[in-house]
């Protein structure tokens, strides 16, 4: 088993490195005087990853060196190893100072693997806190502390990813329907109907994601009951609206309904009859014509560009409810310090022009200006002429969505500026729940939370497909999850949440 | 002073294929021994500021996961009765293939069958999962598409139907693996004294006769060896055959749910070390204490042939 075995070679490492490890902190020469510290940074790339990245960071330590006499080492990873790649490092002591996660930030703080910033902050995160005030408001940082400690920044970005139904809009229009006609799920059905009668051999709808599959029933669920997940994505407790009152989202009549209308979408032929275990994800199936639409959550206005680039086709959007804050939807990328780490000064001096400086943050994203991109316009680049995403020496243009702040990344040319701001502006004008900045932890309750997880990958699938019947599913469900010890993780998350809201 | 003599030579002997045996025995310390040091973490709260040795002790805490829900006696029962199964048809399969093979005179025939009946091993479970799929797939399969709908046999959702999955996953399996236990079979029988045949051709026996007078009574120890082998290793799985090949489908967990796939959707998400290594412990110990039961029966039955 993979975990048993990294487990074997981590403590294979740990043994030699123990010996090693102590002394070792690279800070080596130094400029004016002082000595240059060394801050390891450890971001995901979605590109390819060149084995070198000297150029990279001796272009950045240029202005780094000057500014705030630091040095950076790049770690680059592949989103398949990259939480493994920075967890083994701060199993084994090697050196890791800034890393990300995508929805892992409450573990990593009850493992106790992150350093306070709060202090830190105030020294040297002034511009940083500025942008966030201006990007989305002061309250962010609420997503991010635990016990009064911030123990992370979230990526600034546009964090409204509202339902929005996904299409082939050459196939829509041919049916003689336009986007105006889409206004809820309920619309879809007589859509759906024109395309199994007039396309046959095109499913009409299908999951985002598979293995295991998501058709973005629950996602669609949250938004349109305003459901505060209270940052647990396995949807035992959460609160809907502001009852204030934890209760399990698979016991209520609402996912009844929306599972029974996937069942009647299923028998009626609307998805494939395997939809639950299928290998292949819609969005493939639209490239090569056989089938319609999916649901996902995206942001902005631009995504059906993006979609229609990736999958070859005339792909339209459209939005069919509106964005709820909770904390997860703003925590899920987050900027965290390891507790280990010997520079924590010189790490958030770092974080903060990650966050704030525009050559620095697009320069891990661009690479090098010249040979990687030229600039098109003061927003806008584009790759050197005859050269694309995949032959560039350096490009992580894929990361954008987990770095810095979007307000002062460049957009690839021909992609809408206006976007960004109307991303920023929803970020200021969505609805926040009102228990946001509430983060669940999970510690003591990881037992039951393994167990949980296990019975949800063996009954949701299936359920949001349409594939099992809810009506006799969703009881053997709800009791599986009661014996995995549902009640003690609603009891766990009322008494935090009761505890919180006195607090506040 | 004659003894001391033959003693040293003996070990001037022994002593070169010892210096053989150094870089095996180091791979194996290494490899095999040192990480046993990393038994304790299975008992440790990890808190990465106190690091691995400072954090505090757990009990038993981290075992709890393996034993709270119902889903515990699924998957252990799972995992046993697929091993059994494995271990008793995968031997059966394999003696018959070798027999086969041995008793094919034609050299050139003898190769191509055994590299043929070889390559199954040498393929990715990932792509033997895409090779299952290519027959189960519920609308465009081979079998539901060209034999259950010409037949007018009403299609099945392969996928959504736990009660097909012990049978699939055993052909799977035989498929992959006999070929390969097969070869060893195959060297043993290779190994066999040929006058023992002529002597039984003497006497009148045929091939079947030979076979089960000769070659079997010849083969046990090599059975009784590979079984015992295996059983140490009855609560582990493959995992790949396990979780790749049913595509993840949570609608065949209750038979193909074992305790590595258990044990790998629990943790996914924790990143949690305490628990990992509680679950490898646990697997290791009821190994163990398989292999010591195993050998004790089979040295009561048939001291010579135990292992130990």
């Amino acid at each position: 088993m993979k975990k048993v075995k990294l487990l074997t070679s981590i403590l294979l490492v740990l043994a030699l490195l123990t010996l090693s490890a102590c002394g070792s902190d690279g800070n080596g020469e130094s400029t004016n005087g002082e000595k240059v510290e060394k801050v390891v940074f450890a971001y995901l790339s979605f590109n390819n990853i060149p084995e070198d990245l000297t150029d990279i960071e001796e272009a950045i330590n240029k202005v780094t060196r000057e500014k705030i006499n630091v040095e950076v080492d790049l770690k680059i990873y592949g989103p398949a190893e990259y939480e493994q790649r920075v967890n083994l490092a701060m199993q084994t002591g090697e050196k890791m100072d800034l890393f990300t996660t995508y929805g892992g930030f409450s573990s990593y703080v009850s493992r106790n693997q992150l350093y306070a910033l709060n202090d830190l902050l105030e020294q040297y995160g002034q511009d940083t806190l500025n942008i966030l005030e201006q990007d989305f408001g002061s309250d962010i940082l609420n997503a991010t502390t635990m016990n009064g400690n911030i123990y992370g920044i979230p990526v600034n970005k546009g964090f409204a990813l509202p339902t929005t139904f996904v299409y082939d809009a050459d196939v829509l229009a041919e049916l003689g329907f336009n986007a105006d006609d889409i206004d809820s799920l309920e619309d879809l059905p007589a859509i759906f109907e024109a395309v199994k009668k007039n396309k046959p051999g095109v499913v009409p709808f299908g999951p985002i994601n598979v293995n295991p599959s998501d058709t973005y029933l629950m996602g669609w669920l949250i938004d349109t009951l305003k459901i505060d997940t209270l940052t647990d994505q396995s949807g035992v407790g959460v609160v809907i609206g502001d009852s204030g009152k934890v209760v399990n989202l698979y016991e209520n009549e609402e996912f009844m309904n929306a599972a029974k209308m996937m069942r009647d979408w299923s028998e009626k032929g609307y998805l494939q009859k395997d939809a639950a275990t299928t290998t292949i994800p819609t969005s493939e199936m639209i490239a090569s014509g056989s089938a319609f639409s999916f649901m996902g959550g995206y942001s902005g206005m631009e995504a059906g560009a993006q979609l229609s680039a990736q999958m070859g086709k005339n792909i339209g959007t459209k939005r069919i409810t509106e964005e709820y804050f909770d904390t997860s939807s703003v925590n899920s990328v987050v900027w965290m310090m390891s507790s280990t780490t010997k520079v924590p000064e010189a790490a958030m001096k770092f974080l903060n022009l990650a966050f704030t400086d525009k050559f620095v943050l697009n320069t891990l994203l661009y690479g090098i200006e010249g040979r990687d991109y030229v600039v098109v316009d003061e927003h806008h680049v584009k790759f050197p002429d005859g050269k694309s995403a995949m032959d560039v020496p350096f490009t992580a243009q894929l990361s954008t969505g987990l770095l810095g702040s979007e307000s002062l990344q460049y957009q690839l040319e021909g992609m809408n500026r206006e976007d960004v701001e109307l991303k920023l502006r929803e970020n200021k004008e969505t609805a926040r729940s009102p228990y946001f900045g509430f983060i669940f932890d999970q510690d003591e309750v990881k037992t039951e939370m393994s167990a949980i997880n296990n019975v949800k990958n063996q009954y949701l699938p299936g359920l949001i497909t349409g594939a099992l019947d809810p009506e006799t599913t969703i009881p053997k469900f709800v009791k599986a999850l009661k014996d995995a010890g549902a009640d003690r993780v609603i009891k766990a998350k009322q008494e935090q949440l009761d505890q919180w809201l006195a607090q506040q | 002073m004659f003894k001391k003599i033959r003693l040293q030579s003996r070990s001037k002997a022994t002593f070169s294929l010892f210096l053989l045996a150094v870089p095996g025995l180091i791979y194996l310390l290494i490899n095999n021994y040192l990480p046993m040091f990393g038994v304790f973490i299975a008992f440790k709260d990890i808190d990465y500021v106190k690091g691995l040795f400072g954090s505090d002790w757990s009990g038993f805490k981290n075992f709890e996961f393996l034993f709270r829900t119902n889903d515990a006696w699924i998957m252990t029962r799972n995992t046993i009765l697929y091993n059994l199964a494995f271990i008793f048809i995968g031997t059966i399969v394999a003696i018959i293939i070798a027999i086969f093979l041995y008793e094919l005179k034609n050299k050139l025939a003898t190769k191509l069958f055994q590299s043929s009946i070889l390559f199954p091993n040498l393929v990715s479970m990932v792509i033997v999962s895409y090779l299952v799929y290519a027959f189960l797939a519920s609308d465009s399969g081979l079998i539901n598409l060209s034999i259950l709908r010409s037949l007018g046999i009403e299609e099945i959702n392969w996928y959504a139907e736990s009660k097909y999955w012990p049978y699939i996953l055993t052909v799977t399996y035989l498929w992959k693996t006999a070929g390969y236990t097969s070869i060893v079979y195959f060297a043993f029988i290779a190994g066999i004294d040929k006058s023992y045949y002529e002597a039984a051709k003497i006497d009148g026996a045929g091939k079947l006769r030979q076979i089960f007078s000769v070659t079997l009574p010849l083969l046990k120890p090599a059975v009784i060896l590979m079984v015992l082998l295996a059983v140490g290793r009855i609560f582990n799985s493959d995992f790949g055959l396990f979780y790749q090949v049913p595509l993840n489908s949570g609608a065949l967990y209750s038979t193909t749910q074992t305790i590595d796939t258990y044990v790998y959707r629990a943790l996914m998400q924790m990143n949690d070390i305490g628990m990992s290594a509680a679950a490898g412990f646990y697997q290791s110990v009821v190994g163990l204490v398989l292999v010591l039961i195993a050998n004790k029966l089979v040295k009561r039955a048939d001291p010579d042939n135990a292992l130990f």
